[in-house]
């Protein structure tokens, strides 16, 4: 499915609250959070896609695409998101070099960073497609190896 | 790989796991790529970004962390030349592309692509380590590898003075005598300000940056830092204000401790909220300027270094081996009550 596209931000819901361990790390947790894929023309993503999802106790309540207030947004360009769903750049190493820009307190989205590992392992096992010169890669069921 | 010395298969490393967990490793001694060299860590100082790690958990786990550093090259990769087994080295923590917009125009702290030894590749708390041959500087016969260390923290210091513009005859204002603050008071004095005023809670680093040339050191928690740093500027606040403290309080602060028109460099990271008096920095026209490690300092710190004019040994409290680096090092460092400043850890 297509990355930041509705279907798979439902698929990100799934995803993580089946997961025990996701479940256990992010217990308690109540924040809400923006993913901004920001466009990069020049390698064929023309568009810029905001994929969102809320936690409620520790469990993903609710998803959406499109902007809303929420307690972080993490924007970064198209090729970052990539690197870091293929496992090529640490999500706390792009964080810590600005690769990935933080609006909200980095503080607190760092003191749950055991949650964030855990939920990129997770978000590289869902069959995902991206677009431009990045269509080759392919995650999750239809990868190579997988 | 070109000439090397003999180097072991394995090797020990100090691995950041999480939040306040690091743990020695055995590990593979690397094998530098094109364009890199092995080095062979004589000492490596803990750092305050290695500290702010270590307490909230800001690393990605995995990585050898480590990035202030002394060494001699040990191998030499493919692509690699002006380089022998046997150089005395330290190495830039800030790697730049040369090629971002941010390098063209300059400022390589800012690098698109940056990469940074010891945070986000494998780093000097272990007895090897490769690094892009660029980021190697020569270390001067006269320059031993306890300075060498220092390098890092003393270039970050020197870079923060000059971002701040610091003029002849400043009255400068130092929040926070840490290791950086410590050392930033050194820099101001050198590019000429008439006085350095340190603000610091601790007893002992109070007593380093006296020790460092600070005109007065004011203790916050005693006395009332505004009026005491009015007293000391004829009413009028700081030139420039240095705040080398990641205290949200502290960071706040600065905006009145600074004249009309003044500078506020923050030095310090810090990962909090800081409550911010905009009234006063629109109503003053104050400047804030951040700082951001540092790059062409690194030459700068080490001449100044061979040239017998920059000290660091008061900053240095202990050196300590690899296998104390949690006990010795940063268990020590993170207590508010620590006596110690920079603690460096040998690995042989």
């Amino acid at each position: 499915m297509k990355f930041g596209s509705l279907e798979y931000a439902k698929k990100l819901q799934e995803v993580l609250n089946g997961d025990a361990e996701h479940r256990r790390l992010a217990k308690g947790e109540t924040d809400s959070y923006l993913f901004v894929l920001e466009p990069e023309p020049a390698k064929g993503v023309a568009e810029r896609y905001i994929l969102g999802y809320a936690m409620a106790n520790g469990k993903v309540a609710d998803v959406w695409t499109g902007e809303r207030k929420t307690t972080f947004v993490l924007s970064a360009p198209y090729a970052i998101w990539v690197d870091i769903l293929e496992g090529r750049m640490g999500p706390i190493a792009a964080m810590t070099t600005r690769r990935l820009k933080i609006r909200g307190n980095i503080l607190r989205l760092l003191s749950g960073s055991d949650s964030t590992l855990r939920m990129v392992e997770l978000l590289r096992t869902i069959p995902t497609e991206f677009e431009g010169q990045y269509a080759s890669i392919k995650l999750g069921a239809g990868a190579k190896g997988a | 790989m070109g000439p090397t010395a003999t180097v072991p298969k394995t090797m020990k490393a100090a691995v950041f796991c999480g939040k306040r967990d690091v743990r020695l490793e055995t590990r593979p001694v690397p094998v530098p790529g094109p364009g890199e060299v092995l080095l062979r860590i004589n000492l490596c100082g803990i750092c305050g970004s290695d500290l702010e790690a270590y307490k909230y958990g800001l690393y990605q786990p995995g990585i050898i962390i480590g990035h202030e550093l002394a060494a001699e090259v040990a191998g030499v990769g493919p692509e690699v030349s002006g380089w022998e087994v046997g150089d005395r080295v330290t190495a830039n923590d800030v790697v730049s592309c040369g090629q971002c917009r941010y390098c063209r125009r300059g400022r390589p702290s800012l690098c698109d692509s940056v990469t940074m030894p010891g945070v986000t590749t494998d780093g000097a708390y272990a007895e090897f380590m490769t690094v892009a041959a660029k980021a190697l500087f020569r270390l001067a016969p006269g320059v031993s590898d306890i300075e060498a260390a220092l390098a890092d923290p003393s270039s970050n210091a020197l870079h923060a003075v000059r971002r701040s513009g610091l003029g002849l005859g400043d009255r400068v204002l130092v929040v926070g005598a840490g290791p950086i603050g410590l050392l930033t008071v050194q820099a101001a004095l050198l590019a000429g300000a008439r006085m350095v005023i340190v603000a610091e809670m601790n007893p002992a680093r109070a007593k380093l940056a006296l020790e460092m040339g600070a005109a007065a050191v004011i203790d916050p928690a005693r006395e009332n830092l505004d009026f005491r740093v009015a007293d000391l500027t004829e009413d009028q606040g700081a030139d420039v204000v240095f705040c080398a403290s990641g205290s949200p309080e502290a960071m706040g602060s600065t905006f009145t401790l600074v004249r009309k028109g003044g500078v506020v460099v923050p030095v310090g990271i810090c990962e909090q909220p800081v409550q911010a008096d905009f009234l006063s920095l629109v109503m003053n026209e104050l400047e804030y300027r951040g700082t951001y490690a540092s790059y062409d300092e690194y030459g700068l710190a080490l001449d100044l270094m061979a040239q017998g004019r920059w000290r660091v040994a008061p900053v240095v409290s202990g050196v300590i081996p690899l296998d104390q680096i949690v006990e010795e090092g940063f268990e020590v460092l993170v207590r508010p009550d620590t006596k110690a400043a920079k603690i460096l850890v040998k690995m042989r």
